[in-house]
């Protein structure tokens, strides 16, 4: 549920503007045919497209039919994606390198739309000659009600930065559902900054594209940077931002007789470690937690309500995937380890971390 | 004829659809190549329909400044 607020909120911002500046001009294609003829010069944005003359009547029922039809397209579309992640079967050290990958991606785009360098427009899919031809030529041939429904769908051919980052992600998940959902909730997102942009497309639109291209490229420049960081943690990798913000905030819970017995214990009968995590949607508590090396280590793992991929547990070492329900108990057996190992593990998504310390 | 063009006002693959839309708003474009990573429009056209000073115009009218590499032609 989390995930699907947080990917609604990236398409109300970033993807909103992105989605805008990228496919704005084949939207103003088919709405120029409604719209009055302009008394003086048309506006026109930075890409070259005409603003329309927004006759507010006309123009409101093309751009709904069009964001309708680009909404149904871009969750199969994510459905699809979501398929083909489960048909690769992605197990957790791929995902992670694919969100690291994603992550890169995401930041060199920000970086091309910054204009930081020629070498960031690489980062970049360009549809190809023939499809870019087929999509320009269907926005002119008329107003009848299917142009803007053909186009609305046909915008998965050419989706901005952030949507390709959004796919990549579909794709991670390995779940069509959950893809589906992913892009579905991203796409209502934008659909509402699109409908705004598009609707009140006025001479202060035009003026301010290029700051809402530099917005847009800064916020895919903090998403890349939070994907490379989830690719981390999901890889169990000593260094991210998450664990180094938690090293220093998070309380460290030892195994001793001053330490909470609620959270941790020990076993008299069997002697092995028996450590309490409470999970909720927003990860898991404590952060880290101590425990004696040499001997098992009972974790168990307490849910409540719990709505977000901090149920989907991994633990790359130790090859654990385990998906926790919405609310109860799980266990997970630990075999003894050394003194000094950090067992870290996090979300399928990487974005809620803890570590076990095992002391002497 | 082919032209070779710089088109420095380029930002992201959306502008190469508008420039691209250039062989439907002028005849005797016979073939466009807009690089969006190589800022550049090349164009092959009849000369007999249309003039390098009517492409420039085009893109002009889309809302971008191109300039003609004296090696295009």
């Amino acid at each position: 549920m989390n995930q699907l607020v947080m990917v609604f909120i990236i398409g109300l911002t970033a993807g909103g503007l992105g989605c805008v500046a990228v496919q704005g001009g084949l939207l103003a294609l088919c709405l120029a045919p409604r719209t009055s003829p302009p008394a003086t010069a048309p506006l026109r944005t930075k890409h070259g497209s005409e603003v329309p003359t927004t006759d507010p009547r006309l123009a409101a029922t093309p751009i709904l039919l069009f964001l309708l039809a680009k909404l149904v397209a871009h969750t199969l579309l994510g459905w699809a994606l979501g398929a083909l992640g489960s048909l690769l079967q992605l197990t957790a050290l791929p995902r992670a390198l694919l969100l690291i990958a994603i992550g890169i991606f995401m930041v060199g785009n920000g970086l091309r739309m910054l204009d930081v360098h020629p070498i960031f427009r690489h980062f970049v899919l360009e549809p190809p000659a023939a499809v870019r031809r087929y999509v320009r030529r269907r926005a002119k041939k008329g107003a009848d009600a299917i142009t803007p429904l053909m186009l609305g769908g046909l915008t998965v051919l050419i989706p901005c930065g952030v949507t390709q980052a959004m796919m990549a992600l579909a794709i991670a998940t390995g779940d069509a559902l959950l893809a589906a959902g992913l892009m579905g909730a991203f796409t209502l997102g934008s659909s509402v900054v699109f409908f705004t942009v598009a609707y009140l497309a006025t001479r202060l639109g035009a003026v301010l594209e290029e700051n809402l291209a530099r917005a847009v490229a800064i916020v895919l420049l903090a998403l890349g940077l939070v994907s490379v960081d989830s690719g981390l943690n999901l890889a169990g990798a000593p260094i991210s931002a998450t664990r180094l913000i938690q090293a220093a905030s998070a309380p460290a819970v030892r195994l001793s007789p001053s330490a909470p017995p609620a959270v941790t214990s020990m076993n008299p009968a069997s002697g092995e470690n028996v450590l309490d995590v409470r999970v909720s949607s927003s990860g898991y508590t404590p952060a880290q937690l101590h425990a004696r090396a040499g001997v098992p280590t009972r974790l168990t793992l307490v849910t409540e309500n719990v709505y977000s991929c901090a149920l989907a547990l991994v633990i790359p070492e130790l090859g654990v995937e385990q998906m926790l329900p919405l609310t109860g108990e799980a266990t997970i057996d630990i075999p003894p380890q050394p003194a000094g190992k950090v067992l870290r593990y996090s979300c399928a998504m990487g974005c809620n971390t803890a570590q076990i310390v095992f002391d002497q | 004829m082919k032209q070779v063009f710089d088109v420095p006002d380029m930002h992201c693959p959306a502008c190469v659809m508008h420039l691209e839309g250039i062989e439907d708003a002028l005849p005797g474009i016979q073939r466009i190549r807009v690089s969006y990573r190589r800022q550049r429009l090349e164009v092959e056209y009849d000369a007999a329909q249309v003039s390098e000073a009517q492409i420039v115009s085009a893109a002009a009218a889309l809302g971008y400044g191109i300039q003609a590499q004296p090696s295009g032609g």
